[in-house]
């Protein structure tokens, strides 16, 4: 220690180090490509294992058929019931989950005092921390038998899986919200109250309008995240293609089609596997594509008011 | 129009308001309720412990109606339920003098019982073979008759004997023993035993009063500690939840979390530091904190189908523990990645130029002061992504894992199971008890889960406080 402190650094050792500082620096670069990597390797394969179904089936018969009987002679592979049931459980989840989402973003960044903020916040995490497995239990076992009091509901509906599901989203809905209707910048607020306007005025006419494109994002999010549901489903909404899809009755949404095929007995490089990565395909590109959307416009919003 | 904005405005302002106490309510009212059920699991071991197995079954009746009634699956020998006379087939049709007609009644019967030990008084039906004796079916005259040949002692105790041709059970023709048996049963299941039995003994014809039902005294131990400790150790049959156990799920969660932590811990702390200390700001790497984002929200559906391709067929890994570890380390890399950069984000910049002015290179700078500073927070990330692949049942359900497994894998090629897809087998079972189990289950990974929350925000927490001092 002492004696390299007292004579000038090697050269050789310099250069050493510079060498293990660049290896470093590779290394982690490449690490950081592993995010690239997932998502080529999501594009490469996902086309790759559906190109013969896309060959076979036109894409009008896969996204217009109203039959989804993969399995049956004659097959047909209409995903059209699958979708439908996907965007009716998806509507019931988000009826729920934007209002009440929204509202507690609302009261988190407008009326909660500090250390109750504190405090609601962190809950917020620890609920969205909750197996989606659990709110499928749920559903099947307390809101369906609840609304069979009430209403004409099958075993399997899409009704209990829907408001369940949105109960699932409402805490992320709300954190999201919460994200952004706090960036709104202080002097927005002053402003408002200088006109001589009360808080839920400034609200709704200055802050809301100016995060506006924010918690669209986060209802976009909020919307993927029910599209790309699995577990609630498949435990409650049951496994029967419908169509028209009914809310009271069994549905097959997208994600609950792909398990059972998935599940299924089926011999490796039969045609089903290639329906199913069409089906997730598709699935991948809607999420996915919504979600760069939304992240965009967050990033923007944050920016522009950081 | 104003009067109506004002309106909307109390609306909202109402709704803000009640918005988070009603969503935490229900859920305090879903854990609750789950709580409630699982609390018959002790009553199902206390019956268990006994010697008894029971299953719904149900008898077909005229008219296409089915009449259920509860079956005794099995009795272990040796135990006070053998020790009585019961056997596998018997029908228990009195629990503590309530009817029964489905296992859940059993054990609900159990659980309205006060104190944790009991001499429970049962009633029963014996199987067919048991109920009256060995029976013959003798033909005369162009019809058929059923003799008992050898009566069982509580045939005898009735007052019948050998060679008794029975004729009708209230009136039901006796047609073979196992006939007579179901009409016994559907009797007791109606309430109207004793019933009228019609025997022919050489010419004259007797009417008898006849109870076919045995009654006995159960002891029964109630003890909610040793029933959740056989639960959380045992491999389990899975053919009836009273024999339940969770301990092979358990260790494949642990397994396939362990492979998960290995994998995606460093990759993607190593993709935050790259990302937060080495890389120019750009438009690429603008560009990837938005592909990382987006990654996060990828459907798991789609993550499962990925490792399945990825990790069970191109690598040939199959249905392994290594495969599912490796398909939740794609799940929650994007986790990890979003919540090391932020972490490292709040590391001051002054520390950095503190460090490289004494001429210390880029590496020295992360690995010797940002990483150590920014380690609480990146432990949260961490601690977080971990509870995620918990709880995370789909993906590993496209991998094929199996739904149930009854050994304790023993390398990571082993296939498996975790605990959410056990709890997904349990709970889309229909059979009384499965729901039982599938919530003491899901207590079990609440618990887990949670706590893990707990513990990140506590770190947080602690982090954040060191920065404000």
């Amino acid at each position: 220690m002492q004696a390299s402190r007292a004579a000038p650094y090697p050269a050789v050792l310099a250069r050493l180090r510079r060498g293990k500082e660049d290896a470093i620096r590779a290394l982690l670069a490449l690490c950081a490509l592993s995010a690239l990597a997932v998502v080529t390797a999501v594009v490469a394969i996902f086309v790759h294992q559906s190109l013969p179904f896309f060959r076979t089936v036109p894409l009008s018969e896969f996204l217009g058929g109203t039959r989804w009987a993969p399995i049956h002679e004659p097959a047909s592979y209409g995903i059209l019931p699958l979708l439908g049931a996907t965007l009716l459980v998806t509507a019931i989840a988000l009826s729920v989950a934007v209002p009440l989402g929204f509202l507690a973003a609302v009261f988190l960044t407008a009326y909660a005092p500090p250390h109750l903020r504190a405090v609601l916040k962190p809950a917020l995490e620890l609920l969205a921390g909750v197996p989606t497995v659990v709110y499928g239990f749920f559903a099947l076992r307390f809101v369906t038998p609840f609304l069979q009091r009430f209403l004409p509901v099958g075993f399997w509906n899409g009704l209990s899986a829907g408001l369940v599901m949105g109960l699932m989203i409402t805490p992320y809905m709300a954190s999201l919200s919460d994200d952004v209707l706090y960036a709104v910048p202080r002097s927005l607020w002053e402003a408002g109250y200088a006109l001589g306007a009360r808080r839920p005025t400034v609200l709704l006419r200055v802050v809301v309008p100016a995060a506006f494109s924010g918690i669209g994002a986060a209802f976009i999010l909020a919307l993927t995240r029910a599209v790309g549901e699995t577990m609630i489903v498949a435990l409650a909404a049951g496994r029967t293609p419908a169509w028209p899809p009914h809310p009271l009755k069994p549905l097959l949404p997208l994600t609950t089609a792909m398990v059972n095929i998935a599940t299924g007995d089926h011999e490796a490089g039969a045609f089903i596997w290639s329906h199913l990565f069409a089906i997730g395909l598709l699935l991948f590109l809607v999420t996915f594509g919504l979600n760069l959307l939304s992240h965009r416009v967050i990033r923007r919003i944050r920016r522009r008011y950081a | 129009m104003k009067v109506l904005w004002r309106l909307g405005e109390r609306g909202v302002v109402a709704g803000a308001f009640l918005a988070l106490p009603l969503a935490l309510f229900v859920l305090g009212v879903m854990v609750v309720v789950t709580a409630l059920q699982a609390g018959l699991w002790a009553d199902m071991h206390a019956l268990e412990e006994a010697g008894l197995v029971l299953t719904g079954r149900s008898l077909a009746l005229p008219g296409g109606a089915a009449l259920p009634y509860l079956g005794v699956a099995q009795v272990r020998e040796g135990s006070a339920a053998a020790a009585l006379g019961i056997a596998r087939g018997d029908v228990l049709v009195e629990v503590e003098g309530v009817p029964v007609e489905r296992p859940l009644a059993a054990w609900s019967a159990l659980a309205r019982l006060p104190g944790p030990r009991r001499e429970v008084p049962l009633r029963w039906i014996p199987r067919a073979e048991a109920l009256l004796g060995a029976l013959q079916t003798r033909a005369e005259a162009g019809r058929t008759f059923v003799v008992l040949a050898a009566p069982a002692p509580q045939a005898q105790d009735l007052g019948l004997r050998a060679g008794d041709v029975l004729l009708a059970l209230e009136d039901v023709p006796v047609a073979g023993a196992r006939q007579l048996w179901e009409a016994a049963v559907r009797l007791a299941r109606e309430g109207r035993l004793p019933a009228r039995l019609q025997v022919r003994r050489g010419e004259e014809t007797l009417e008898l009063l006849w109870d076919p039902r045995r009654s006995g005294v159960l002891p029964v131990e109630r003890n909610a500690w040793r029933a959740w400790r056989a639960l959380l150790t045992r491999l389990g049959d899975p053919r009836y939840p009273e024999q339940a156990g969770l301990l092979p799920a358990f260790l494949g969660s642990l397994g396939v979390v362990l492979v998960m932590a290995a994998v995606a811990f460093p990759l993607g702390i190593a993709a935050a530091i790259y990302l937060e200390e080495y890389a120019r700001q750009t438009r690429f790497t603008a560009a990837l904190e938005v592909l990382v984002a987006s990654l996060a929200g990828l459907p798991s559906a789609v993550v499962g189908l990925l490792g399945l391709e990825i990790f069970a067929r191109a690598m040939n890994l199959g249905r392994s523990i290594l495969a599912g570890g490796f398909t939740l380390a794609v799940l929650v890399l994007p986790l990890v990645i979003i919540a090391s950069r932020e972490a490292l984000r709040t590391v001051p910049r002054t520390l950095r130029e503190a460090a490289f002015s004494v001429g210390a290179t880029p590496w020295q700078t992360v690995r010797h002061h940002v990483l150590p500073y920014a380690l609480p927070g990146i432990l949260t990330g961490v601690v977080l992504s971990l509870s995620r692949a918990l709880g995370e049942a789909a993906p590993l359900l496209f991998l094929g894992a199996f739904l149930y497994v009854t050994y304790v894998p023993q390398s990571l090629r082993d296939s498996f199971t975790v605990v959410p897809i056990q709890i997904f087998d349990w709970a889309t079972r229909p059979q009384d008890g499965y729901a039982v189990v599938a919530a003491c289950a899901i207590l079990v990974l609440l618990g887990l889960v949670l706590l893990l929350n707990a513990l990140a925000i506590l770190l947080r927490a602690r982090f954040q406080r060191r920065w404000a001092e």
